[in-house]
């Protein structure tokens, strides 16, 4: 199987020989002391080392004199997926950003095609086959897949002396890398943003492919897919590395790594912290060296959950307005119990929340809160009877950008203390300031002062702004959705310790979330939904991966 | 980094000041006998209230990413209810706080409303509302202005306490009044968070809605009290009244700093702006520069104003 290799406007590189090169490399040694991390498998036997295409070698970085990256080095050889690991802020976004061009590094060399540089221009980037697909994906949705593909560089034929942009070409070719891909039912002239996540992601890969890509940089692509997404995406990744692309992959999620991944480098605090091939190290190894220490991984209530007692939040029968994403829903929530949603992205796991928190219109539906009615017509109502909503997407729907921390943190408990719809009364800013100090401190929210603002943190940080907001109105009620997405290992573990926490201390917690290790670590029970319903609950102790996504995808109405 | 930090927040403060502080060396060096007399001072501020008071009202449709185009609309129909009001034989304080306030108020519940419920951006449903309420103005005065109210009326809103005209006292007061709102009461502060984003505000329990509607109720308010001013000060209440006033409104609340995206501004700023405004036509009418031609450099110093302001912004 090949690509294509020509595109309309003529960009396309000559293959290398080194892409074909299908070897599996032995690592040099590793750079800091890592006789306490024993391996636990023997050292493979490599045979032959295909020369990296591209080295970076003491790469350092400094932002108005703070040091980012302080002299990492990275070698990407061709047909190996490569993990670059390490929490927020370790710098990994900012090393990429360096190799492809858009940052210029302050120390260091970069030897590419063997040739050493002090640096790389984008242009030298983009013209050595480097390529790389941000979490953000850059398609652009208004425009359709076949557009997104050739945005920028659009075919031209002649009609009668008038250059007209050829559709025909542009489909064919579009038709031939897509069907490549594995999508070649896709309806070409749909608009992006009418597809799923999945999908568009691998619109993306196909337009870093038509490019001739050599180095493909993915940076946390699994962050939205559902399970079958993922493996479609990790059988591509194999796929692309048969015929010798170099994959760098970036992930927090150390099982998929461990699936997908030859070899890695930790990166922690700028520095590099190990590298090797990641077969011979445990998660554990891993995730020592990138935070320091091991996260523990599961979490479940230590006492037994009395399921006969009077639940602390009990849903009846609530059902969305167009009686299609979510479809006739009862459960209970118990003391100290933390209650899991799981499903594929798009059944309906969040317009449910949003049904329960007044978010989105239901046509019926009761929602009892320790035996009191609350069904709350809209999130004023939901905030004022104790109800917290940590939602999917902390930009979107999340944060206020314009605020500083504190801001941020202070306003759900201004609405909800403040009268007449929580609009009434003045702002008292010392005790906001007491407020926001304290779910700093408890959360240990990394910043330079609860008056920074709120853009100038981590995801992970962000994200316990964000939990702090909700704290701060000591909810009964807490909805978590994927409250861990795009967040490193260390934020992680802490909050699923507060879920923890939190149910332990009576509330009842609900979380959605599309990773099934997650929802195994954190959950007592596990509510499996599908098409809007609730196709089973399973127990949290018993369920496994398998047994979840069997219900998931089981057939039904 | 922090010495940088720190200058990029006094520029956000004292940022618009110092455009203006420049605008005044310019005029005082062109024009060094008029235009720094005390007496020129104080007219620049008169000229400026009317501004400064609309101004005020824009600057919270602008606040939350939106726009009020009706602004100049509503300064003539409420200015022509109050008129009609007090020819009617209303007593003039009962038709102020039915026209201005009342008037004012009501015509920007409509356009919250109006935004609220079709969902459509204040953009288009003010361009809209600012053809209807213009028409509306025409329909009750027949086109045609309405003179003969009360010298109380007059005097009163013309005068001067001490050697300071009262439509400066007025303008400057409520830009207190609206300072302390903003800086102070929750309602302010929520304000600020639909601004910067409307979903998250939704999601923490803010009403969106209703902060949407106050906002438009602000901004019809401080049109309609700038209603009354523009009446008095002319002495009529004339039809095509506050005609393109829109575009000062909004150049005073831009050229003071107030982010188009919403969730960014000050109200001093914003005062400073509309002063930034008069004191251009004030310094050009001095230099007798022809209205055309007036046009043409108030247009130009807009431009170059809030330019510089992104510049430096962009330099932290």
């Amino acid at each position: 199987m090949r690509l294509p290799h020509s595109s309309p406007s003529g960009t396309s590189l000559p293959r290398r020989a080194g892409r074909f090169l299908n070897s599996r490399p032995i690592d040099g040694p590793s750079e800091i002391d890592m006789s306490n991390l024993a391996p636990n498998t023997a050292a493979p036997t490599g045979i032959e080392e295909a020369a990296p295409i591209v080295r970076m070698i003491g790469i350092e970085k400094h932002f108005n004199n703070v040091a980012v990256l302080k002299g990492v080095n990275l070698d990407i050889r061709p047909g190996e997926v490569h993990v670059l690991l390490g929490e927020n802020g370790a710098g990994k976004s900012t090393l990429m950003k360096i190799l492809t061009g858009i940052h210029e590094p302050t120390g260091g060399e970069i030897v590419l095609d063997g040739v050493s540089r002090p640096l790389v221009t984008p242009r030298e980037a983009s013209e050595a086959g480097i390529s790389i697909i941000y979490q953000e994906l850059s398609v652009i949705n208004e425009l359709s897949a076949l557009e997104n593909l050739f945005v920028g560089r659009l075919p031209v034929k002649r009609h009668l002396g008038i250059p007209v942009v050829d559709w025909k070409l542009m489909e064919a070719e579009a038709r031939s890398i897509i069907g490549r891909l594995g999508l070649g039912g896709l309806d070409l002239h749909k608009p992006v943003g009418e597809m799923p996540i999945a999908h568009r992601q691998i619109i993306e890969i196909a337009k870093s492919l038509m490019k001739n890509v050599r180095v493909l940089v993915m940076d946390e692509p699994t962050s939205s897919l559902t399970s079958v997404e993922t493996e479609r995406l990790f059988a591509l990744v194999r796929q692309l590395k048969a015929e010798g692309t170099a994959i760098l992959f970036i992930s927090h999620k150390l099982d998929e790594v461990r699936d997908i991944g030859d070899t890695f480098s930790v990166l922690k605090d700028g520095v590099s912290t190990g590298h090797g091939h990641i077969s011979e190290y445990t998660n554990d190894d891993l995730v020592r060296m990138m935070v320091g220490r091991v996260v523990k991984q599961r979490f479940l209530s230590e006492q037994p959950i009395d399921h006969a007692s009077t639940p602390v939040f009990k849903v009846e029968n609530v059902t969305s307005a167009d009686r299609k994403r979510v479809r006739d829903v009862s459960f209970e929530v118990h003391h100290g119990e933390v209650l899991g949603f799981a499903g594929l992205v798009g059944s309906g796991r969040t317009d449910l929340m949003n049904c329960l928190f007044g978010a989105e219109p239901r046509a019926a539906g009761k929602i009892v809160l320790n035996g009191k009615d609350i069904t709350p017509r809209n999130p004023v109502d939901a905030v004022k009877s104790g109800m917290a909503y940590l939602t999917e997407n902390r930009r979107q729907t999340g944060f206020t950008p314009n605020f500083t921390i504190e801001g941020n943190i202070a306003v759900t408990k201004s609405v909800k203390d403040a009268p007449l719809r929580g609009t009434w009364g003045l702002v008292d800013r010392k005790a906001e300031r007491v407020t926001a100090e304290g779910q700093r401190k408890q959360l240990s929210i990394r910043c330079a002062g609860i008056d920074q603002s709120i853009l100038e943190l981590s995801g992970g940080n962000q994200q316990k702004v964000l939990v702090g907001k909700w704290m701060s109105i000591s909810p009964s009620v807490i909805i978590f959705d994927e409250p861990t997405r795009g967040i490193d290992v260390g934020a992680k573990s802490q909050i699923h310790e507060i879920i923890r926490t939190l149910a332990s201390a009576g509330k009842a917690v609900i979380m959605v979330s599309s990773e099934l290790p997650e929802i195994l670590a954190v959950c007592d029970r596990v509510a499996v939904f599908r098409n809007g319903r609730i196709m089973d609950i399973l127990d949290g102790a018993t369920a496994t991966e398998e047994s979840i996504l069997s219900v998931a995808m089981r057939d039904g109405k | 980094m922090s010495q940088r930090l720190k200058l990029g927040k006094l520029w956000d403060i004292y940022g618009t000041l110092c455009i203006l502080l420049v605008i005044v060396v310019l005029f005082s060096a062109l024009s060094p006998t008029y235009f720094t007399r005390p007496e020129n001072i104080v007219q620049i501020f008169l000229q400026s209230s009317i501004t400064i008071m609309i101004a005020l009202g824009e600057f919270f449709p602008i606040l939350i990413a939106g726009i009020d185009l009706s602004v100049g609309s509503v300064l003539a129909l409420t200015g022509m209810i109050t008129a009609q009001l007090m020819v009617a034989g209303f007593d003039p304080t009962l038709a102020v706080l039915i026209g201005g306030v009342g008037g004012g108020l009501a015509l920007g519940a409509v356009n919250g409303l109006l935004v609220n419920f079709t969902g459509l951006h204040p953009f288009i449903i003010t361009l809209g509302t600012n053809a209807i309420f213009r028409g509306v103005t025409m329909i009750i005065s027949g086109a045609s202005p309405v003179f003969g109210f009360s010298y109380d009326f007059v005097n009163t809103v013309t005068g001067f306490v001490g050697f300071v005209p009262v439509p400066v006292i007025f303008a400057l007061s409520f830009a207190v009044v609206l300072w302390f709102f903003t800086a102070k009461t929750r309602l302010g502060r929520n304000i600020y968070a639909v601004g910067g984003n409307k979903e998250s505000a939704f999601y923490s329990g803010i009403d969106v809605k209703l902060h949407t509607l106050i906002v438009f109720m602000i901004s019809g308010l401080c049109a309609g009290l700038a209603g009354v001013l523009s009446i008095a000060r002319l002495g009529a209440a004339e039809p095509a009244a506050g005609t393109g006033f829109e575009t000062y409104a909004i150049a005073a609340v831009i050229i003071g700093g107030t982010s188009f995206f919403g969730g960014k501004g000050r109200i001093p700023s914003v005062v400073i702006g509309g002063l930034i405004i008069g004191t251009i036509n004030n310094g050009l009418n001095i230099l007798r520069v022809p209205t055309f031609y007036q046009l043409v450099v108030m247009g130009g110093l807009i431009i170059s104003a809030v330019a510089l302001d992104r510049l430096i912004a962009r330099m932290r």
